[in-house]
């Protein structure tokens, strides 16, 4: 394996910087992500699975004693209905936002450097939804009636009320998982067959007959080509509005009632830039360990982060944009409840969450205004984890801080979590990287196929003259 | 290394390009267009002014004023995001979208009617309400906000929003003509550094905008989507305008391998994006308003129930997504010349519109307003049924006038006089921008 070249470069208009670094042609980059996968799994993968793993078991425990005694043993209470469970789900739907946004929205807009990243985020993106359909399934509390939310014919003639956008969530987010599913499994199917090829060479069978079963007989003729393409482009098309869909409709299921606080309408673009915000947090959180440890610098390079931080610094600002207009709105309104609220969000008996949510969110962004800070791993890394506490947090000033107090100051109260809520919460945490480890274990965790279509050497004027297409850059190591 | 180099003359990378508009070409059109909008507005101001009710006049001219003005600041978004994307499909077309933002300083002189003859008219409701606990007409909700809504604090506001918009408008279009002699590549770099900053005080001077001179003609009535309702319709004009002029430009015989085909698509695409943003952020604005019902929200869209505005409701469904919607998605029609103008042209009546529905019915039948006579007592209409599509439209025929029209049209053609001025004056395209070669060859797969 030959060394691995960090290039940090200023940045020249003059050209466009290369999206894959070092002296790599087609073959190196299928190493680079082959061999993932095929060399022997490290022991930090072990230790990392066995943590997942027991935190899995702790989410089993957590739903089977839920289920068996009742929500009661959440601390939501009277007047905070909706307490933990439900900023979960927020907080994890969030998150799964980043990976559809690259894969559908930034190929609509041409970024071409989505592609090294655009395969983990979408396998993120899965994992989050699924982490998050959980909590409101559990939160019905008859779970074994869980099918009602369908609105299928029965005896009882008994349907969902369509009037609300709890049930347009199950809609929007069913709908969502499946286009992901499918998005990312039409994106995975060349990487598939790869993985069977070599497979089958190294006279791995099992694993060839798994690879060969899911790459759908992929051979890569041109009419396979033609046929991606094209699935590739609608399947984007499609998922650009359910981007924007799901987390407005997340926003609804607060923003339709008369609560202060939840009812404002600029709360469906609000969510949508607090999701993209926090999944490109976890996509930071995730992609940096991966890119040191498991050497893909040169695919995954400083270009590909800064771009990152840049995006989180303005979908932070976006968020900070919607705090603000909430903020003066309510003073603006003249409704002394709408006033109310916001004074008792900053100054409340939740003031410390208000205010973690606004470092976080807001300020901690601030400082990828420096091209030196958008460029620091360690930095960045520790500053996603900022972004990842402020957006649980926002959910839960959010939720908790208009219920908690009511229009009637004898229906106020005060939430504090059980035990359970904080281990089911971990539990979900356990669920997510048991996916995303084996995911990094068995799947090529970077579209390798798409990545080499990115590379000079694809461009068929490469090797002559190219109207400085900014390609020629790639010649000049 | 290579940073130190300059950008080679277009005349090296792309010989056949012309750059340069011959001496009196198209000096008639911008004459015309410089003419027609100027005697337009001046009629219009002339007439209106001093009519029996120039209070109806203002509302008019505030109607086409933010209409129009939400194109021009639609190009200096325009002009901002391509720095901060440092995309390469658009270069050209960005020397454009930095020539329309030249008018902005017109745009400021042209707030001056509303700034001194119509202030009272339009937004008197604040203005002269009673805020002194105590009194007769007490107004408890203004009096509140009284610290944001005074005189003279609404035009510190207007004067630092058009500093604002003046300063970045300036500051991109002067740079890039600068880069044009220079060739310095670090010119490039150096907007795209002021873009970000630039974009954070244009979203917060653009929404405060829009929440002083539209939101709060109705002052008891709030909402905190409001700023970007606005944006989002002028910048989905913007893009209607620049595909309309630019089409007429290459019709003239320049800018043919500039802005080809390809580049129009693009703005075409761009074009559906923002008119489905623009509807995204309406349809959240009205359905979570009206599905909490809370009277101090729901007012404002009672208002436009009355006086036949719920027909303009409809035709905003219809022309401002569900057509354009249907037909904009395909390729064909973005690809093709007549097509895409005529979507274009489509939409900039659509704009106008748009800008009618938030402006106007505050004078109809608006919040507290003296000029309830000319609206029909809903009354009676609850008691005569519901009322039908056909007998809302007649009575919104009925409701506009003249003026509406005539400041709209007026003002638009000063900008795209004022545009075509300055597109004859410097050159077509920006020579030495580093990703010109990248327009040049730019096509969409």
């Amino acid at each position: 394996m030959t060394a691995i070249t960090v290039i940090d470069e200023p940045e020249n208009p003059l050209r466009r910087a290369p999206l894959v670094e070092g002296t790599n042609d087609f073959t190196s980059v299928t190493n680079i992500v082959a061999r993932v996968v095929e060399n022997k799994t490290p022991k930090g993968w072990y230790l990392m699975f066995g943590a997942a793993i027991a935190l899995l078991l702790n989410l089993g425990a957590m739903i089977g004693y839920l289920i068996f005694t009742g929500i009661g043993v959440w601390g939501n209470n009277s007047p905070v209905g909706w307490g933990w469970p439900i900023v979960n789900f927020v907080f994890w739907i969030g998150i799964g936002h980043a990976g559809t946004l690259i894969s559908a929205i930034l190929f609509l807009f041409r970024q071409k450097w989505r592609t090294s990243i655009n395969r983990a985020s979408e396998a993120m993106t899965i994992f989050a939804v699924m982490a998050a359909g959980i909590f409101p399934a559990i939160h019905v509390g008859r779970i074994w009636v869980i099918w009602w939310v369908f609105p299928l014919p029965n005896q009882m003639a008994l349907w969902p009320n369509f009037k609300s956008p709890l049930l347009w969530d199950v809609f929007a987010v069913s709908t969502y998982f499946t286009v992901s599913l499918l998005f990312w499994f039409v994106g995975l199917v060349p990487d598939l067959a790869t993985f069977r090829d070599r497979a089958a060479k190294a006279g791995r069978t099992v694993a060839a007959r798994v690879y060969g079963a899911f790459s759908l007989g992929w051979h890569g003729s041109n009419r396979h080509w033609i046929h991606y393409e094209k699935a590739y482009l609608i399947l984007a098309a499609l998922s650009t509005p359910l981007v924007l869909s799901v987390h407005s409709i997340v926003s609804f299921d607060f923003a339709v009632s008369i609560v202060p606080g939840w009812h404002t309408t600029i709360f469906p673009p609000y969510f949508v830039a607090g999701a993209i915000f926090s999944g490109f947090g976890m996509v930071l959180t995730l992609m940096i360990p991966a890119r040191q440890w498991l050497g893909l610098q040169e695919l995954v390079t400083l270009n590909h982060l800064d771009n990152i931080a840049k995006i989180l610094l303005l979908t932070g600002t976006m968020v900070g944009y919607a705090y603000g207009m909430e903020f003066f709105i309510a003073w603006y309104s003249g409704s002394e409840y709408e006033k109310f609220c916001f004074t008792n969000r900053a100054f409340g008996p939740y003031w410390w969450a208000y205010w973690i949510m606004v470092s976080c969110n807001v300020i901690s962004p601030q400082f990828f205004w420096f091209r030196s800070l958008r460029r620091n791993p360690m930095f960045l890394f520790v500053v996603s984890i900022f972004v990842n506490i402020g957006m649980w947090f926002e959910r839960f000033v959010i939720t908790v801080s208009s219920l908690n107090r009511d229009f009637l100051p004898s229906s106020w109260g005060y939430f504090s979590p059980t035990i359970i809520d904080i281990l089911t919460y971990a539990g979900s945490f356990g669920l997510f990287f048991t996916f995303f480890l084996l995911f990094c274990r068995f799947m090529p965790i970077i579209a390798i196929s798409e990545v080499k279509g990115v590379m000079p050497q694809a461009n068929p004027h490469h090797g002559h003259d190219d109207h400085g297409h900014g390609h020629t850059a790639a010649h000049t190591h | 290394m290579t940073a130190t180099m300059t950008v080679p003359p277009i005349q090296m990378v792309a010989p056949h390009v012309v750059i340069r508009v011959k001496d009196g070409d198209l000096r008639t059109s911008q004459m015309a267009l410089l003419g027609v909008g100027a005697i337009l507005l001046a009629v219009s101001l002339g007439l209106g002014m001093t009519s029996h009710d120039p209070a109806r006049f203002y509302f008019s001219y505030l109607t086409g004023y933010m209409g129009v003005l939400g194109i021009t600041l639609g190009a200096l978004f325009f002009t901002m995001v391509q720095h901060i994307t440092r995309a390469g499909w658009s270069v050209g077309v960005r020397r454009i979208a930095e020539h329309v933002t030249a008018a902005i300083p017109v745009m400021a002189l042209l707030y001056l009617p509303i700034a001194i003859g119509g202030f009272d008219h339009l937004y008197g409701h604040w203005a002269n309400a009673e805020i002194v606990a105590g009194q007769p007409n007490y107004d408890a909700i203004i009096a509140g906000k009284s610290s944001y809504l005074n005189k003279q604090f609404f035009f510190v506001r207007a004067g630092l929003y058009f500093a604002i918009w003046i300063g970045l408008s300036m500051f991109f279009r002067r740079t890039s003509l600068k880069q044009d002699e220079t060739g310095d590549p670090a010119l490039s770099l150096r907007m795209s550094r002021i873009a970000a900053p630039g974009l954070l005080l244009f979203a917060l001077s653009t929404t405060f905008a829009a929440f002083d001179w539209i939101m709060s003609l109705d002052p008891h009535w709030f909402s905190t989507m409001f700023g970007i309702c606005y944006f989002a319709g002028g910048f989905m004009s913007f893009l209607a305008f620049v595909a309309l002029l630019a089409r007429w430009i290459t019709r003239q015989g320049y800018l043919r391998e500039v802005i080809t085909t390809e580049h129009f698509h693009d703005i075409g695409k761009l074009m559906f994006a923002f008119m489905v943003f623009w509807t995204y952020t309406n349809f959240s604005q009205y359905m979570l308003i009206w599905y909490a019902n809370l009277p101090e929200e729901t007012t404002w869209f009672a208002h436009r129930k009355e006086g036949g505005w719920s027909s303009v409701g409809t035709i905003l469904v219809f022309g401002h997504f569900l057509v354009p919607f249907v037909l904009l998605m395909s390729r064909h029609i973005k690809r093709n010349a007549i097509t895409l103008s005529l979507g274009a042209a489509f939409l900039l009546v659509i704009h106008w519109i748009d800008m009618q529905y938030l402006v106007l019915p505050n004078y109809h039948g608006g919040h507290g307003t003296e000029h309830a006579a000319h609206v029909v007592d809903p009354a009676t209409l609850s008691a005569a049924g519901h009322p039908s599509f056909g007998h809302d439209l007649d009575l919104w025929l009925h409701n506009i006038n003249l003026h509406d029209g005539l400041c709209y049209i007026g003002m638009l053609c000063l900008v795209a006089g004022i545009t075509l001025m300055f597109v004859r004056k410097h050159n077509l395209v920006p020579l030495r921008d580093p990703r010109l070669a990248e327009t040049l060859s730019f096509q969409n797969i």
